[in-house]
Formats: C-alpha cells, structure tokens, sequence
C-alpha cells in the first residue's frame, strides 16, 4: 500500500471504533490539540510521560495560559487526577486502526490507562498494513526484555450488558490520535 | 449458582424452567442474528478456511509439544526475572496463588476475566482464605455480585437484562439507578472497581496465549481491565492453560486474527497486551512488578496425548459454537454447560469437571454441525460430544436399555425390516386415515411429544413398491444406485417415487439394491460405534459401489453420516478402503446430481412460479456442503424461490433428539415455522426426510395452509411429460 492510503485506511479503521483522528502538521500542533481537547472536556490537568523536554517546556506554557496543569512523573501520586493522556506511539496499524505503544515505562502504563481521554500522535511513516509487518520489531523488544507492549484499537469498551455497546469502562472514554504528516 | 444436573429428570426439569425465561430467547436470539451478520464482515476479504487450517495444524504441533515448550517459556520468562509454577490439578493452582497471596501480605485482589480461573473455581478457594477479591470485567463483576458462573464464555452476563443489572447495580451502591440507561451502569462499574483497582494488593489475569520463544504473555481486552491488573497492583499471577502455550509471536498474531472476530465480529479487541517478565512497578518493595506465571495442567498434558479427543485443546475460547448452537439458543449458557459452555463445555466439563457434571449436559446436541462450521480451529464438535458420551457409557458400564436393542436390532437387517413392517400393520388403529399421520401418539410418548403429528409408516415401503415398477431403460445415460435410508423406505417411499420419475425422464437406469439396511446414524448418535460400524460394512457391500456411476442420497443426513462416519468407523479395516474410496467418488446428493451431472434444464419443467420456501438441511449444507445446487434446481424446475430467514438453522429433529429434548425441538421449530410463514411461501421444500417428518408435523400441528415437501417430489411435479 502506498502511504496515503495507509493513512486513509487507518483513518477508516480507527474511525470505526470511535477513535478520534485528524492530522496535524507538527509537534506545536500536537500540544496545542491536547491542551484544546482538555479545556472543551472541563479538564484541569495533562500528563505527557515521554514528551522531550523543549515539547514539555512548550506544553508546560500553553496550559499555564489556560490554567490547566501538566502532571509530571512519577504519576504513582497523580492516579486519580489524570484527565488527558499525551503520549507518542511506536507504531500504527492501518489494518485494525491499531496504535502500538511501548509500554514498558510504568508512567506511560498510568497515563494511558487511567486518563479520560488518551491523545496519542504517530508520524504517517510509522503506519504499517498490518501486526505481520511489525512481527520483526516486536520480537526483538520481546526478546530484551522486561517489556509491556500495548495494541490499542479505539477506546475501552464494552458490550456486557445486553450487548449494548458501551464506550469507556476502565480505561480511557476517548482516543485521538493525531497523525503527523510530512509535507 | 446453578447447580450442573447429575441425571436426567434433573436436567430435564432445569431445561424446562430455562424455556419458560422469554427474556433470555429473545437475547440469545437478537444476539445469533446480529452474530452473523458482523462475523461476515468482520471476516470479509480474508481466506478464512486456509487461516482456520493454519492455526489448527499450528496448534496440533504444539499440543505434541507442550512439556518442551513449557519449558521454554519459563526459561525465558524466568530469566526476565517472572516464577514460572505447573500445577498439576485446579486444588494445586489454587493452593499455590493463595500461598503467593500470603507469601506477599496481599489482602486484596483485582482479577480480570479468566475461563481458566473459572475452571479451578479459584475465587471461592481465594474467599475461603481469606482474601477479598474483585472481578472487574463489567460481566463477571456482574455475575460475582449475583454469586453466579458465567452463561457465556465471552459474555459472561448474557442472560441478565438491563432492568436486573440496574435493580443490583443500585443496590450494591445504596442509590437509584435509571434501569434503562446501560451508559451509567457501565459508569457505574468504572466509578465504584476504580478504587479496587488503585488499592489492590494483587492482580490476577489469564492469558491468550503464552509464547514460548520469549516468555511472553498475551491478553486481550476490552474494557482495560486487564491492563489496569497487571499495572497497578505489586503483583500479578497468570493463570495460564498449558494450551495456550505457542512456539512463537507468529502463531500468537494468528489467533488473534481470529479470535475476535469469531467471538464477537470485532476487528480486533480494544487492548492487546504483550507482558514478557517483570516490568518496572513502583508498588512493589524492589521496584520490579512482582510476577508469576502458573500454568494448569488438570489433565491438558494426558489429554493432548489422546488420539480423538486431543484436538479439543485446540480451542481459543472464542465462545462462537455458542453463538450458532441453536439449543443454546433457547436454554442459554446455565443449561448447556457447566463451567465451559456450549459444545466445547460439553466436551471439557467430562475431562476437567468429571462425568457427574457432563453426564446429563452431553446428551444435548442435535448434531446440526452448525458449531464444527463455525469453530476457528477446525474441531469437530458433535463428533467429540458423541465421543464423550460414548466414553460416560462405557465408564458407567451401564447402558441405557434402548441401547441394546437398538444394537441388537440394527445389526440385524431382516429383523429391523421384519419390525418395521409388524409395526406398519399394528399402527393401522392409530392412522389417520387418507392423511398418513398417526391420529393421536401412542401412549409411552408423553404430552410433551405433540407439537408435530408423527407420520405413519407406509402401507408398503419402497424396496416392496421398487419390485413391482422397476423402470428399464434402454441405452441409459447413467446407472445409479440409490440409498434410500430408513425413512424414505419406510415413511415416505413417494420420495424415492417422485425420483424414479426425474430419473425415467432423464433416460437415468437407477436400481435399488436390497442388501441395503440403515446408515448407522442412529446407532452414532446412541454412541453405539460398534454397531454403526457393521452397518457400514452391510451398506458398502450392498451398494457395490463398482456397479454403479452414482450412488444417490436422498437423506442429507444418511449422506453426510455416511461421507463422514465410514471412513472413521472403517479406519480399522483396511480391507474395505478400495470400497469405501469407490463410494465416495460415487455419493451424491439428489440436487448435485440433477444440476451438476444430469444439468436439467428449465424446458423440461413447468414454469408455475409456485412460491416456495426452503429449509436447508444441517447435513446437506454444513455435512456435504452442498448450498447452491437446491437453490438453483428450485429456480430451474420452475418454482419461485423466496429467501427465508436462517434458512440454514437446525429444525430441531436431530433424530432421536426431538424424542429426548421435546419441548427444545418444539421451539427451535416453532421458530422456524414463524420465519417460513412470514416469506408468504405456499411450499417449504427441503432435501431430508427427517426435517420433512419434523417441519411437516410442525406445520399439521399449526394447521398451516404451508405444504412441506422433499425437493425430489416438487421438481418431479414439474417435470413436463413424465
């Protein structure tokens, strides 16, 4: 597939199970999302584990000037404040609309588990056709381990009452992901 | 808590109060249509027969090496710093996770779904030691609070309404909840299991699959619960079937190509977590997640050695032949199972739960196929439930008396025949005269039996009619044989009239060797194998497959039994592998025969665009997979074919089934009557003596002005000049 239609078939996929996605041109455009999504949802704070330090600095800015607050790791105090989750993601794939995240960082686990609302970006490179092609990369970070590997498709769900679909049990009630396209 | 019943008046009675719960049928029922329908989607553009022969045989390959490969998963978990454990019985899992418990001053537990906890019942050994543990998959927290198993083995809580879920959500919190609003019931869970979550000692999960090359665990999830287990607690125990063990990521991103998508017509789960040793865990005193892998073997590894039933281990509980099983349809998962539900419950339940637990349970298969067609790793379902039930028998060493006459009368055609035709004359006070049905049951049958009338046996059967208007034909196209089966014979002989007929007109010379006896079905179903095994062996050397260019089937089930069951039941006797081989080349079903070898044309037929109906038979379209040639023929031989609603679900005769579960055969046939009614057909037509006994019976019963037929008879109806 070429890679505008990896994109577009990711967008499809991931749009299926009410995922959230748009592009985005930059990272200033990344945090800027975040920090937009968090103030329309009421919520008062972001935790950005793995965002590099000019990004955080940035990021750190932007909700100083709404008043919002970025929770900075360790998140083991922060467990019930989390409102938005920013974080990257490794890889995407376009087959099921899939993000996956090298999870081994306890915080980054937090972050995505126990916010409202996940916010992830991949670059339009990172999106592959399908788990096969990545089969490579995953097996060598199995291989140096310890290792927590995430596939995310959507947000939490769950169909366990009379198969009514339901959106956001235990884990985030929202994923967007931004993807990153080169111009 | 539903106890499994251990006998059949026991059972019997539990199936009749699981038929009295409407609100339970009308959700199994919305869920097996809404299942299909997303099933295909979900599985649209991918080869699914060549991926479903691939994990099957991936899996056979590990299942013969499941002790190395074990032992390859705990090097490499062990050197990530994870304890590997194997218990040999549920009591020892179970025993070993409380010890961990105590070993770590663990007071609390979260755990998210495991079929395999369920198995070892391990939350009342965890209770009982005093641990509180919390399930917190939205389903099983349900069914916890309510102190019941689960009815599915995905949807754990399938058989509660929202009203029941409401009335004990606002209970367990002490405030109202709106009983239609299924959103806030799940913000309800995820509001009152998010303190579980933060304060919990220790996790449990299961496991999808355990990778040996790595070490890995893989779960899958929707809710996030799994996730937030084997996240925030210091330590996490996996409770891991030693079936789950596969050689590589390879095997593993397979399975779960499928597994979604078969259990739910989900692309993919929300959460796929790969865990391989312990990861960084601030909770924990060494700052390392605390982890141990405990693998169950409970009879896996002597079972895996056992040439029939060891492809039952296959199965990735995807919970599909649920889904499709028509009588779970109508008594729900508390009733067709006991821990593992559906055909593979019971199947497992015998080997990890005891005969007591699958003495009643296994007797409830109709033998549709419906879920060997639809299980992602090609286990053959009804077969291995006929098995276990063979192997309950044998254990208990006492049969049912109906066995041994069975046996005895089968083996011996002139005596079954010789019966048949007593029982012709002494019926002749019950006939309903010029109407073919018995006027009333006789008295043994009770009143559960009369929701069909019962045809009466023929005056004359076929073999006594075929001696006296044996057509022959000169320079014939073809010479076929047909089998007529027991039916046919003896019930409906005008079936195999209406043949002769076609066959004349297409210049076909067909015989009807008398060395013929019954196909042996019967005799499986009972677990007779021995008995069905001489009866093929009879039928082989009567048909003389070397005689004939066709041998034809006019009873999809004789057929389906015959191109199935013989090469299994005569696997031990080489001497009849040329025959049987020649046999197979030669059977077909009647419409095969007429659309891909005579290739009968719309101008030898009528064109009376009668409106008809059609019930494909279990054994055509799942047994012989045959599903476009009746269709097609209906169409040919002038008839106006209107599609009917699960026109390929059982109609619940199964046999001697409709004998043993009557009140199960009467809905699943009530059912389908309601759809045949509602295409406005005048004729429902389908290809098998036995549905046409039941779907007839059915429609006499209903007084319906909706005719049922054989196709041989209605196409025959429409030949020109016959």
């Amino acid at each position: 597939m070429e890679q505008n239609e990896l994109i577009d078939c990711m967008k499809e996929k991931a749009g299926l199970v009410q995922a959230v996605v748009s592009s985005v041109g930059c990272m200033e455009d990344v945090l800027r999302h975040a920090v937009d999504v968090t103030l329309v949802q009421g919520g008062k704070t972001i935790a950005a584990p793995g965002l590099g330090p000019e990004n955080l600095q940035t990021l750190e800015e932007l909700c100083k000037a709404e008043g919002l607050m970025v929770l900075r790791p360790p998140l083991g105090p922060h467990l019930s404040e989390i409102h938005t989750a920013l974080t990257g993601a490794d890889w995407a794939i376009a087959e099921t609309g899939t993000l996956v995240l090298d999870s081994n960082s306890e915080d980054l686990r937090i972050a995505t588990m126990l916010s409202e609302t996940h916010i992830a970006w991949i670059p339009a490179s990172r999106i592959v056709p399908d788990a096969v092609t990545l089969s490579a990369w995953l097996v060598d970070k199995m291989k140096s381990p310890p290792g927590y590997m995430s596939f995310i498709t959507g947000a939490s769900r769950t169909a366990d009452i009379e198969r009514v679909l339901a959106i956001g049990v235990h884990g985030p009630q929202e994923l967007h992901i931004l993807i990153m396209e080169e111009t | 808590m539903t106890q499994t019943a251990q006998d059949m008046k026991t059972y019997k009675s539990q199936v009749k109060a699981a038929l009295g719960n409407r609100f339970l049928r009308k959700a199994l029922d919305n869920f097996a249509s809404a299942y299909k329908a997303s099933r295909a989607k979900a599985f649209e553009g991918i080869d699914l027969d060549a991926l479903k022969g691939q994990i099957a045989e991936g899996k056979d390959q590990a299942l013969t090496q499941l002790e190395r490969l074990f032992l390859e998963f705990k090097a490499g978990a062990e050197a990530a710093s994870a304890i590997v454990h194997l218990a040999a019985t549920a009591r020892e899992a179970n025993e070993i996770i409380a010890k961990i418990g105590r070993d770590n001053g663990v007071k609390t537990i979260v755990k998210s779904k495991s079929m395999t906890a369920e198995e070892t019942h391990l939350n009342d050994h965890l209770e009982e030691a005093g641990f509180k543990v919390t399930e917190t998959d939205l389903g099983e927290w349900i069914i916890q609070l309510r102190h019941e198993g689960p009815s599915h083995m995905v949807m754990p809580a399938i058989h509660l309404s929202r009203q029941q879920v409401g009335t004990l959500f606002s209970d367990v919190t002490k405030t109202p909840v709106d009983l239609e609003d299924i959103d806030r019931m799940v913000k309800v869970a995820r509001k009152e299991l998010r303190p579980a979550f933060l304060s919990a000692d220790m996790g449990i999960s299961g496991a999808n699959m355990a990778i040996a090359e790595t070490g890995t665990l893989g779960i899958i999830s929707n809710e996030g619960n799994a996730r937030l287990t084997t996240t925030l607690p210091r330590v996490h125990v996996a409770l891991v079937g030693l079936e789950k063990l596969v050689p590589d990521l390879s095997a593993a991103l397979r399975i779960i190509k499928v597994l979604p998508k078969n259990a739910t017509g989900q692309a993919l789960t929300s959460y796929v977590t790969w865990i391989t040793g312990a990861v960084e865990c601030a909770a924990s005193p060494t700052g390392k997640k605390i982890l141990h892998i405990v693998f169950l073997d409970n009879g896996r590894l002597e079972l895996a050695q056992d040439p029939v039933f060891s492809e039952a281990l296959r199965c990735i509980r995807c919970g599909a032949c649920s889904n499709v099983c028509p009588v779970y349809g109508k008594v729900g998962g508390h009733t067709l199972g006991h821990v593992y539900i559906g055909a593979i419950g019971l199947i497992l339940t015998y080997f990890y739960h005891g005969k007591d637990n699958a003495r009643a349970i296994v007797r409830n298969c109709l033998n549709c196929q419906a879920c060997k067609s639809v299980c992602p790793v090609n286990i053959d379902l009804p077969f291995l439930i006929k098995k276990v039930y063979g192997n309950i028998l044998k254990d208990e060493g006492t049969k049912p008396a109906k066995n041994a006459v069975l046996s005895a009368v089968m083996k011996n055609r002139k005596l079954f025949h010789t019966m048949l035709r007593m029982a012709s004359v002494l019926q002749k006070p019950l006939v309903k005269k010029d109407a073919g049905v018995l006027r009333h049951l006789p008295f043994l049958f009770g009143k559960a039996h009369d929701f069909r009338t019962l045809p009466a046996l023929a005056e004359k059967p076929f073999r006594d009619l075929w001696l006296k208007i044996r057509p022959q034909i000169q320079n014939p196209r073809y010479r076929v044989a047909l089998f007529g089966g027991c039916v046919v014979d003896f019930v409906s002989p005008e079936q195999a009239l209406s043949l002769a007929r076609l066959l004349v007109g297409h210049k076909v010379q067909m015989e009807y060797p008398l060395g013929q006896s019954c196909c042996g079905l019967p005799a499986m179903m009972m677990a007779e194998e021995q008995t069905a095994a001489e009866v093929a062996v009879q039928n082989l050397e009567a048909l003389e497959p070397w005689s004939y260019d066709y041998i034809l089937v006019l009873c999809a089930s004789c057929g389906s039994h015959m191109k199935e069951g013989y090469s299994r039941l005569l696997a031990g006797k080489p001497e009849q592998a040329e025959k049987l081989r020649m046999f197979y080349k030669k059977l077909t079903d009647f419409s095969s025969f007429m659309v891909n070898v005579l290739k009968v044309n719309p101008k030898d037929f009528i064109r009376n665009r009668t409106k008809v109906a059609y019930h494909s038979p279990c054994h055509l379209c799942r047994g012989l997979n045959v599903t476009q040639e009746p269709r097609e023929l209906l169409k040919t031989a002038g008839l106006n074919y209107a599609p009917c609603k699960d026109e390929d679900v059982c109609c619940g005769f199964g046999g001697s089934y409709s004998l043993e579960f009557p009140e199960i055969s009467s809905e699943i046939l009530r059912q389908k009557l309601d759809y045949v009614e509602a295409t406005g057909a005048d004729v429902l037509v389908t290809d098998c003596p036995g549905c046409v006994l039941q779907l007839r019976g059915g429609m006499n019963k209903r007084s319906s002005r909706i005719q049922v037929r054989h196709i041989a008879e209605i196409v025959a109806d429409n030949l020109k000049n016959p």
